[in-house]
């Protein structure tokens, strides 16, 4: 009994922990491609006196990720449905008319950063206005970071608790290994060797930490995620749980471990 | 005859102020058994922890084994620390290990096959009368038979120097005449030096020793 809760009380904060970056990483994953379907979605409109190309906006702002030219004779068509179908003035409003560029950018930027870009811009003489859209794309953009902060909220809330927890159970294996490690130090014992017995328990419990976060995530896709009716996971389902990322969680938990113990050990006073 | 213990003017203190041992001179021979005897807070402990690196000398000099323990590296005291045999009246065992793995901890330490360190536990537990107890814990165990699996660890790699701290301290008269003859036989036969701090030199003791003697004012003197 006390054999399961030496181990259980180390495999549990780190499966908090480790769930709490695995849904860091899948968080990340799904939001990159909800974000680039954003930005492709995006663009703001400039208005130049002459001809532009996508380097000159690119010297002005390095966000400036494609151009393209709106045609003059696509707007006056428009326009003129509303008027005179059969004007002749057609051709001479095109000359006189300025250029129409719908930018796109590189990353999806927030309203401070969009002024920026547009306030760049502006500084040439050549443009003459500027429209950011910014309220349509801070609607999105404000839903979507108010989602992001709280799922970030609650993985550092779990990843604290989940550390608070392992520091508990480093002052108990303080207490249940130095009396062996003070021991084996009288009898000339190497650092590696007095650690040993700590190191192997800490790397088995950071592997079995590893498989549960892994199960218990892949129990989550398999059931939980596939029933839900969120878009941006329903898009996204088969890239949630790869199995790449148990090589990140085993890796993830030997390096919280092997911190942990290493911290235990050079706390143990030498004799 | 080699110099095993070579201590010149050996001081020690915890507080500057407060000098344990005063500026010792003393030397200790292969194959001698020696009793360090003196009252409580003497410093008898003191001194034999200065033996095993525990506490490095304040003033003088102490070489053990050839060692200057004076600036001696950590690797070289670890080195050091693997050829002793140190026997505490607290046994120092570890509780979580069972009797055979107490007892071939040295062994571990150097290296040894498992194959050497369950015979060579067979053979030390036969010696100290505790066969057919490998596989108990310490904790299932008397405290004389504590200490008797605490000097087959001490004897488990030949150690050429037995430190051996009040290791009859608190037990019965046949836990204590079985650990008196374990480190007799280990001076004679192995020609092993034995170093016994003790409150009280044994009244029946077999072969030939030498008695340090530490006064309160921390003085050793060589009694015989």
């Amino acid at each position: 009994m006390k054999f399961v809760k030496n181990h259980l009380s180390i495999i549990f904060p780190m499966v908090a922990i480790l769930l709490g970056l695995e849904f860091f990483i899948v968080f990340d994953r799904t939001t990159k491609n909800y974000e680039e379907s954003l930005r492709n979605s995006y663009a703001m409109l400039v208005v130049s006196k002459e001809e532009m190309s996508i380097d000159d906006f690119k010297s002005w702002d390095s966000h400036v990720f494609k151009v393209s030219e709106i045609e003059k004779s696509k707007i006056l068509n428009r326009v003129s449905l509303a008027f005179d179908k059969s004007s002749g003035k057609n051709s001479k409003l095109q000359d006189k008319m300025p250029n129409f560029y719908s930018i796109k950018l590189n990353s999806y930027l927030d309203k401070r950063d969009l002024e920026e870009v547009k306030n760049n811009f502006l500084k040439s003489r050549k443009i003459t206005r500027v429209e950011t859209f910014d309220t349509l794309h801070q609607s999105n953009y404000g839903l979507f970071s108010f989602i992001k902060f709280a799922f970030s909220t609650f993985i550092v809330f779990m990843t604290i608790i989940g550390s608070f927890l392992i520091i508990k159970q480093m002052e108990v294996w303080n207490y249940m290994h130095s009396q062996r490690m003070k021991v084996m130090n009288i009898f000339g014992a190497s650092l590696f060797l007095r650690s040993k017995v700590l190191i192997n328990m800490a790397l088995i419990d950071a592997i079995i930490s590893a498989i549960f976060a892994s199960i218990i995530f892949y129990f989550i896709q398999k059931s939980w995620l596939r029933d839900s009716n969120i878009t941006i996971i329903q898009d996204n389902l088969e890239k949630l749980f790869t199995f790449s990322d148990i090589f990140i969680l085993v890796a993830a938990a030997m390096v919280i471990v092997m911190t942990a113990v290493t911290l235990v050990v050079i706390n143990v006073k030498e004799e | 005859m080699s110099n095993i213990i070579f201590a010149e003017n050996l001081t020690l203190w915890y507080e500057e102020n407060e000098i344990i041992i005063n500026s010792a001179n003393f030397s200790i021979n292969k194959g001698d058994f020696v009793f360090i005897t003196g009252p409580s807070g003497s410093g008898k402990s003191t001194l034999l922890q200065s033996f095993y690196g525990k506490l490095q000398p304040n003033h003088g000099s102490l070489a053990i084994g050839g060692l200057d323990m004076t600036m001696i590296k950590k690797k070289k005291l670890q080195e050091l620390r693997s050829h002793l045999g140190i026997v505490f009246q607290d046994y120092r065992l570890i509780n979580e290990w069972t009797v055979e793995d107490n007892v071939v901890l040295p062994l571990w330490i150097a290296g040894y096959s498992k194959k050497v360190q369950t015979e060579q536990a067979q053979r030390l537990l036969h010696h100290v009368k505790l066969s057919g107890k490998e596989k108990k814990y310490p904790m299932e165990l008397s405290g004389g038979e504590q200490q008797r699996v605490g000097v087959a660890r001490a004897l488990a790699k030949n150690p050429f120097l037995i430190l051996a701290d009040e290791p009859t301290g608190n037990l019965d008269e046949y836990s204590s005449n079985v650990i008196w003859d374990l480190l007799e036989n280990a001076c004679q036969q192995l020609d092993t030096t034995v170093v016994v701090v003790t409150h009280q030199i044994p009244t029946v003791f077999n072969i030939p020793f030498k008695h340090l003697s530490i006064d309160q004012k921390g003085t050793v003197y060589e009694v015989c």
